[in-house]
């Protein structure tokens, strides 16, 4: 967070037409998010989205998350699990170069996708899974009314609906014993990534040879 | 009075506070939260009046259908139908039925009387099919409501993370 707040004011004063917006997937609110984007001296939009909107919209499935918007509303680059730089454990140096390069060339960066590309790289959900999404909404809905039962039923059925959501996973168990990254989440990144999966989407920065967007 | 009796006349009674006694309704839908004072009883379905489907979704109930901007969901309004019925000069819209033409999914939690509905497939078709950027509409820590058209011209990079 506050590195990105590092690279908007640095972006910003190469080029004014460059924004952010920053959603927090926080069903807590105010209470988890807001001394975060505080710490970060966030002068970018910053939205707390209670019910995960963004990532039901978008269909996408961890944080942190990215999606490259240009000047007519069309997507440019998805989906991908995205750091601002290499944290250790996490992270990558990678990453923000090619968002500077996107700022700097707009259309002509070669690290923006056509609109094939983005079809092909949007997150494809069940139908199952697109139900999950108001059953996670009706689980924050009770959660935020401290009816932790039925948040638990729904956020729970909602999992179970989606299982391909880290989201709606480490929401929840966030409020257990064990934590959002505990061994329960561990397990699950362990058996996914054991099955030759990936726990971040992952990041494609091979250059688009003679984009010609 | 016979015990037959009795049944019946308690059968009645309990049919007449149902259909007397208002019962009431919460929808969500996106960030909305929209408490509907009065309700069809009904023990699936989600039946309100016209008025209140404009305030659950935008839609508008017209003459020739259940529209929303340009598109229109045919509703017989002159006899009874899966999606409107009239009850003692009162229309009743079904919501839900609406939503299973839309594939709009929803859950509701009956005891509560909570009702959630998902996003509607034909506003995000051009997403799949032509990278449109999906629309939002959020309050901003600030309680300013955010919007992707407030980004218009802009080179934006959206970005989601978390406190957990």
């Amino acid at each position: 967070m506050p590195v990105w707040q590092v690279i908007y004011e640095e972006l910003q004063a190469e080029n004014p037409n460059f924004e952010i917006v920053s959603f927090a997937q926080d069903s807590g609110g105010e209470t988890d998010a807001g001394p975060i984007f505080d710490a970060a001296n966030a002068t970018y939009t910053s939205v707390i989205d209670a019910n995960h909107t963004i990532s039901a919209l978008y269909n996408l499935v961890n944080v942190p998350s990215a999606v490259w918007i240009d000047e007519e509303g069309k997507i440019v680059r998805i989906n991908e699990g995205t750091y601002a730089k290499n944290h250790g454990a996490f992270g990558t140096d990678e990453y923000v170069p090619i968002v500077r390069d996107w700022v700097a060339n707009g259309a002509d960066s070669p690290y923006v996708w056509d609109t094939e590309t983005v079809s092909e790289k949007i997150f494809q959900r069940t139908p199952e899974a697109e139900r999950a999404q108001p059953t996670f909404r009706l689980g924050t809905y009770f959660f935020a009314s401290g009816d932790e039962v039925k948040a638990e039923q729904y956020w729970d059925m909602a999992q179970e609906l989606d299982p391909t959501s880290w989201n709606y996973l480490r929401q929840d168990i966030m409020y257990e014993d064990g934590g959002s990254a505990g061994p329960e989440w561990r397990a699950r990144r362990d058996a996914v990534e054991g099955a030759g999966g990936t726990y971040y989407a992952p990041l494609d920065i091979e250059p688009v040879p003679n984009n010609d967007r | 009075m016979k015990t037959s009796a009795r049944v019946v006349l308690a059968l009645a009674s309990i049919f007449f506070s149902c259909l007397t006694f208002a019962q009431s309704a919460t929808v969500l839908y996106n960030e909305r939260v929209v408490v509907i004072d009065e309700v069809l009883p009904d023990a699936s379905d989600l039946w309100v009046k016209p008025e209140d489907l404009t305030r659950i979704n935008d839609f508008e109930l017209k003459p020739q259908g259940a529209c929303l901007d340009e598109l229109c969901i045919p509703v017989l309004q002159d006899r009874d139908s899966d999606m409107f019925v009239t009850r003692q000069d009162q229309g009743w819209f079904n919501v839900t039925e609406l939503a299973n033409i839309l594939q709009q999914s929803w859950v509701a939690d009956y005891g509560a009387g909570v009702w959630s509905f998902g996003g509607m497939p034909v506003e995000r078709r051009a997403f799949f099919q032509s990278a449109e950027a999906p629309d939002f509409l959020l309050p901003d820590r600030d309680g300013n409501l955010v919007s992707l058209s407030d980004f218009a011209g802009k080179q934006l990079l959206l970005l989601t993370w978390a406190s957990w």
